[in-house]
């Protein structure tokens, strides 16, 4: 006989363990030569209408952008911000992606999450950049995303708030876009070539 | 050879960012060489591009340069922004010069000729067949028609498929265009589908406007309002609740309440409302002293129960009108005293226009007339009617704004206190109280106040006067300054004509409406 306990702790472990690994999301900091390599496992863009937009064969552009912080909400030391044009290949079911400046980098081929990867891979950050942080200061990294052509919605006129808006208003957070969003972690240090962990 | 390449790009950029500059509808001659930093924006705007497909934070971050000093630095970041978001496009920033010394800022948009900047990975593909659905055949065009066959058989590119979105778009302005790509017959091809689904016609009638509040005055102390829109654009429930709210009228009251309004009822010109509202009252001091003074006024009572049905009728986008009753049942404050009605037939009409101009202002004239008549043949225990015009006039331009209101009324008969007329508070006749000043209201009132705001600091100067027929009319004035911040404000208001020269602070928050859509 199982117990009516036993039930509820196996159900309760099935939800928690069906639960973590769609939420967490975890930053790693790296040095690859000169730069800090950001790794962001779980750590997804592609969702919902741009994912939609792709799989209808159209382009979308995100903007990625990594940050040093000193601190937890200090302002920001050292950055690098890259727009990546991801197309999805209707014939092969695979992304492709491409640097959207003057000496433009692609890659194809690429299943979902290596896409993603690829792009956090390209937004480096210079270790030099960094000043007295990371070897003799801990620093924190704020990586962020916007998900660019996005027309705006079609009750945007309505002078009305929503509560988000208000909510926003009342943060100071108005002027920001409401397509950006972010992920920050710390503190990390930059021991000579090896990886810093923090989940 | 990536050198080379990036070269020829740059080049090429520089070539269409000339052209946009040399071609824009401005002439060439009228722009200085330069524009100082430092000189006052009276304008931005975009051109080329449609600024109300940008994103809400870059047009706002456009359209707040008005009024700001000139720094390049900002400007090129804004069209590095523009750039971003429409790749497909370049930007390039403009100043002209005004006579006055100020500057206008134009970004200029122009499309990007350049196809081997598809970065689309379907490129490779041949399109077999471009369709459009969703629209009737006898709408579409022989142009866009042949359009759509100059696709086929080609790689696909996208900076065509854009374009010729953008030309359906404007052959057909009443439906939303979308696009889509499917894999063909065979490997290698694909189909290019064009989406259109008519738009829904814009409604007729507005709800009415919410107002959730929560304010101090320093000669009232706090109150608050909140509602709140649970709905869609055509039906929507909205949940009321009150707390020590005094505005608009004598009575103070703490309230719940729930109105349910349609805006479409078979057509977009018919709509209706149903209200019910319950109020207890808190009468203030002065107003229960000032009473025995005045027995023409019915008596104060202890609850309201109002209940309102309307139906609405719109004439035009911008005239409508209203007709209904309006139900309430005054319960005594006395023990064992018969409760009253007061019950009158509502109507009304309104007008509401908005206008833009190519510099960017924003005119808005606002206008209504209602009447409300209390009748022994509605079964209501108080005869009376009630008139009240007003009329709101708003410009708007970049920081600048500038509000006149105008407003009358007069009461004949035995009007219940919750129809009296009342000035002196947060939003009329600021710098006065109106307990103080007419305690128990007034049948008479005309009112008007001219407000200039530049970004969120106000200046105002209201007029106004309520008294009743038999009294003497006393107009009062005064005058004063404001802070806005989003729903925020603070307002400083300083009566003008008398010995008693007491600033009068009012504060909180003013949210035109917080909802939820289904």
């Amino acid at each position: 006989m199982v117990g009516p306990r036993r039930v509820a702790a196996v159900l309760l472990t099935v939800l928690v363990l069906a639960a973590v690994p769609s939420s967490a999301q975890t930053l790693t900091v790296d040095t690859a030569g000169d730069a800090v390599r950001i790794r962001a496992q779980g750590f997804s863009f592609l969702t919902g209408d741009p994912l939609a937009r792709l799989k209808d064969g159209r382009s979308v552009r995100v903007e990625l952008a990594a940050m040093v912080l000193p601190a937890p909400g200090r302002s920001v030391v050292a950055a690098t911000r890259r727009i990546f044009a991801l197309s999805y290949d209707l014939w092969e079911e695979r992304f492709a992606v491409t640097t959207v400046e003057k000496r433009s980098q692609s890659v194809s081929h690429l299943a979902l999450a290596a896409a993603e990867a690829w792009c956090v891979d390209q937004v480096a950050i210079p270790v030099n950049a960094l000043g007295g942080l990371g070897r003799d200061l801990p620093f924190w990294v704020r990586l962020e995303y916007r998900v660019l052509d996005t027309d705006p919605p079609a009750d945007s006129k309505d002078s009305s708030y929503s509560l988000q808006g208000l909510i926003d208003a009342l943060s100071r957070r108005r002027k920001t876009d409401s397509s950006t969003h972010a992920l920050e972690a710390g503190p990390f240090s930059l021991p000579a070539r090896r990886s810093s962990r923090l989940r | 050879m990536g050198s080379l390449f990036a070269l020829t790009e740059s080049m090429r950029t520089l070539g269409l960012l000339f052209t946009l500059l040399v071609v824009t509808p401005q002439a060439a001659t009228d722009q200085k060489p330069s524009v100082p930093e430092g000189t006052i924006i009276t304008s931005a705007q975009v051109t080329g591009f449609d600024i109300d497909r940008l994103s809400p934070g870059l047009r706002e971050a456009i359209r707040n340069l008005a009024g700001t000093p000139l720094k390049k630095e900002q400007l090129d970041e804004l069209a590095a922004r523009l750039e971003a978001e429409r790749p497909r496009y370049v930007a390039a920033v403009r100043t002209v010069m005004e006579p006055g010394g100020e500057a206008r800022v134009f970004f200029v948009m122009g499309r990007q000729q350049d196809s081997e900047r598809d970065d689309n990975v379907n490129k490779r593909y041949i399109v077999e067949r471009a369709d459009i659905t969703g629209v009737p055949d006898a709408e579409l065009t022989e142009a866009l028609r042949e359009d759509l066959k100059a696709v086929v058989g080609k790689r696909l590119d996208s900076g065509e498929a854009d374009k010729l979105q953008e030309s359906i778009e404007r052959d057909l302005p009443r439906y939303d265009v979308s696009r889509r790509i499917e894999k063909g017959s065979e490997v290698g091809r694909i189909k290019l589908l064009y989406e259109a689904r008519k738009k829904e016609p814009p409604p007729w009638l507005r709800f009415e406007p919410l107002r959730s509040n929560l304010l101090y005055h320093s000669e009232q102390g706090w109150g608050g309002f909140w509602d709140v829109n649970v709905g869609d654009r055509t039906i929507r429930f909205v949940p009321m609740f009150a707390l020590a709210n005094s505005e608009d009228s004598i009575e103070e009251t703490s309230s719940v309440g729930l109105r349910f309004e349609t805006r479409k009822l078979g057509t977009r010109r018919l709509g209706a409302s149903f209200e019910w509202s319950w109020f207890d009252q808190d009468w203030r001091t002065q107003t229960l002293g000032a009473l025995p003074l005045h027995s023409e006024i019915p008596v104060p009572y202890d609850t309201r129960t109002t209940v309102t049905p309307l139906l609405k009728f719109a004439i035009t986008p911008d005239l409508s009108v209203a007709a209904g009753v309006s139900i309430s049942e005054l319960k005594a404050l006395a023990p064992a005293t018969e409760s009253q009605m007061a019950n009158a037939a509502v109507a009304s009409i309104e007008f509401d226009h908005e206008w833009k101009e190519k510099s960017d202002a924003t005119h808005r004239a606002v206008a209504g007339f209602g009447v409300r008549g209390g009748s022994r043949s509605l079964e209501s225990d108080l005869a009376y009617t009630r008139y009240l015009g007003q009329g709101t006039y708003r410009f708007d331009l970049g920081r600048h704004h500038v509000q006149a209101t105008g407003m009358a009324g007069g009461i004949t008969g035995h009007a219940p206190l919750f129809e009296r007329f009342a000035l002196g508070d947060s939003l009329t006749l600021r710098g006065w109280d109106k307990y103080e000043i007419t305690p128990v209201g007034g049948n008479r009132m005309i009112y008007s106040s001219l407000e200039y705001r530049y970004t969120g600091v106000s200046l105002f100067l209201d007029v106004g006067s309520v008294w009743d027929a038999n009294t003497e009319k006393h107009v009062r004035v005064s005058t004063g300054f404001g802070f806005h911040g989003g729903p925020a404000f603070l307002t400083v208001g300083f009566p003008l004509n008398t010995d008693n020269l007491t600033a009068i602070v009012a504060l909180g928050l003013r949210i035109p409406g917080v909802g939820a859509r289904w």
